[in-house]
């Protein structure tokens, strides 16, 4: 499916810890402006893949590419900056720095100024910090969680604290966002707002690639979906094809004696 | 011990509250205060081997500054530095070399020795601060042991013998640096150079540079994964903290005239880190509350004599257990509002 519009894509990624394949010959590809999901059973190599795209491993064989561009080497941060930035799935906030500090942090993500920068206080600087507070306010407000941004990290319910990671993966700017496991621990109603949130963020321009376990949630916003399992993609369409994919279903529901 | 929390805290509620114009009055008020202690006597506040007035520079003032210095890389950006002392002795050094070889005025050898130690904590860091945790504690150790090892093997550094006749400044106005005896002048200068410090680091600290600091310090893998090129602002943790740590060696050899390698021991090394643990992690009031007690109470307790170390140690324990977050913690900001 790669064409001029496609922004991420593996192509034959291979993931080798020790004898252990996390992933194997793994084509995945994700294209501007859609919300693309990544479901499977746990274990199926779905928060390796993040970690590939981010550069937090490097893949043991095959081409990571975002933007036509390879990124497997480049430094984490790099990354970040390029435009692909991420949320954890064990919340991972700056816990003793406040909410809206936890924001600024990835609005910084861009800012070119220093220590002489801070130093001198450069209208460069002055303007940066601007910028990274509007962007950051803007964002937190957009999440719903504005009245939280002068409380620590650490100190906000559960659900503002996956809300803020969101915030902070946004406010870097990045062009396809990467959410693992948003959902994690929400009720109905919470994931039923998060779905609308999600789809907002796509509809400002954001391309999302999304894990997720609840499946009302994934079948709900996704444009497509691709599923893993003991890391081989078996299956990559439509949501309402998914659903009929003996191959998806075997992979949850494991395969009748018979049936094979 | 809650109690001293509370208050400070208090204290910090009122003070956020005044206008900018009545901070700023205080703020001269108390500076002023500060700059006339050595002026007044109180006997009551002498140590059995030193008036007051002596110890304001050596030790307190000096402390107080290596504790801000340490601070930015310890509080700060989360690095553990065990070695701290090398910097002050690249200071030292500097200012003995120069001073007595070259004879360049302390003024000038002041920004020469800030940038010297820049230098070297940069060339230290850049190896080293891969490293994470304990690895780089024990880094940093073995590197304060070197500095001290190689003034002791280095005959043109003085080795053992030290180095003698260090010039004192030259004379600015009314102050005049020649008279051992007069601690005030040598004072006032750490006084102006402790303010300097300060006012910058609250300038860096407001920055992005302050954010990332705090970021690495919190989870550097997320910072990384967030775009802070942790490599870059842990550099520039260390080095600056290494040109405070120079800026305090500097001073220190200039006043005391003779430096030689028994200055510069890993206690001393120790001594710091407990100034910015005991005080308070990333909290500058706090690192110099720290630096009052622990360069005041040993002085103190001379008349122990050989319990002395003895007494400071139990009273360090005591204070750890009773508040283990440090005399006045980083202000736990984030109140409802």
């Amino acid at each position: 499916m790669p064409n001029e519009s496609t922004l991420l894509e593996f192509k034959n990624v291979t993931m080798r810890f020790g004898g252990v394949t996390a992933l194997s010959d793994v084509d995945i590809s994700v294209g501007k402006g859609e919300i693309a999901a990544l479901i499977g059973p746990n274990g199926a190599g779905k928060t390796t893949v993040f970690n590939i795209v981010t550069g937090v491993y490097q893949p043991t064989q095959g081409e990571v590419r975002f933007k036509g561009e390879s990124i497997v080497g480049k430094k984490r941060s790099e990354i970040t900056r390029m435009g692909l930035a991420r949320t954890f799935q064990n919340i991972r906030l700056f816990a003793e720095m406040t909410a809206l500090e936890n924001v600024l942090v990835g609005a910084d993500a861009h800012s070119k100024s220093s220590v002489p920068g801070a130093i001198l206080t450069l209208p460069r600087k002055r303007r940066e910090e601007r910028e990274a507070h509007e962007r950051a306010n803007e964002l937190m407000s957009f999440m719903g969680i504005s009245k939280q941004a002068h409380l620590l990290a650490k100190g906000l319910p559960y659900g503002d604290q996956r809300r803020l990671e969101i915030c902070r993966a946004l406010a870097t700017n990045p062009e396809v966002l990467l959410l693992d496991e948003p959902a994690a621990g929400f009720n109905p109603v919470e994931k039923e707002i998060l779905g609308e949130q999600i789809r907002a963020i796509r509809d400002r321009g954001y391309t999302v690639l999304l894990i997720e376990h609840d499946m009302s949630l994934v079948m709900g916003i996704s444009d497509r979906v691709m599923v893993l399992d003991f890391g081989t993609k078996i299956a990559d369409e439509i949501p309402s094809e998914i659903q009929r994919d003996p191959r998806v279903i075997a992979a949850y529901l494991g395969v009748p004696v018979d049936a094979s | 011990m809650k109690y001293l929390s509370s208050v400070t805290d208090a204290v910090g509620d009122r003070w956020r509250e005044l206008p900018k114009a009545t901070q700023r009055l205080l703020t001269v008020i108390f500076i002023a205060g500060i700059a006339v202690l050595p002026m007044v006597q109180i006997p009551l506040l002498d140590t059995p081997q030193t008036d007051f007035p002596s110890l304001l520079f050596d030790k307190i003032g000096l402390y107080v500054l290596m504790g801000i210095g340490l601070n930015v890389v310890v509080g700060k950006a989360g690095l553990l530095d065990l070695g701290y002392v090398a910097f002050f002795a690249i200071g030292g050094y500097t200012m003995a070399q120069i001073g007595t070889l070259l004879h360049w005025s302390f003024w000038l050898i002041l920004p020469l020795g800030v940038v010297i130690a820049m230098s070297a904590g940069a060339i230290l860091g850049l190896p080293t601060l891969r490293l994470r945790g304990d690895y780089l504690a024990i880094v940093t150790l073995g590197f304060g042991e070197i500095i001290r090892i190689t003034a002791v093997n280095v005959d043109w550094l003085g080795a053992n013998r030290g180095v003698p006749n260090i010039p004192w400044p030259a004379a600015i106005g009314p102050l005049n640096f020649e008279d051992i005896l007069n601690p005030k002048p040598f004072y006032w200068v750490l006084l102006a150079l402790i303010i300097l410090v300060i006012w910058l680091l609250k300038r860096i600290d407001r920055s992005r540079v302050g954010r990332a600091w705090e970021a690495i310090r919190e989870d550097e893998d997320a910072a990384e994964l967030m775009g802070v090129q942790t490599l870059k602002f842990k550099l520039w943790a260390f080095s600056i903290g290494a040109g405070i740590g120079g800026m305090g060696g500097v001073l220190f050899a200039s006043k005391v005239g003779f430096i030689s390698p028994d200055n510069f021991p890993l206690t001393l090394s120790v001594m710091f880190l407990a100034i910015v643990v005991l005080g308070g992690s990333g909290n500058i009031p706090g690192v110099i509350l720290g630096a009052l007690a622990i360069s005041y109470i040993p002085e103190r307790l001379r008349g122990f004599s050989e319990y002395r170390v003895l007494l400071f140690g139990a009273a360090l324990v005591i204070m750890m257990n009773l508040r283990p977050q440090g005399l006045l913690p980083r202000r736990i900001r984030g109140k409802v509002i």
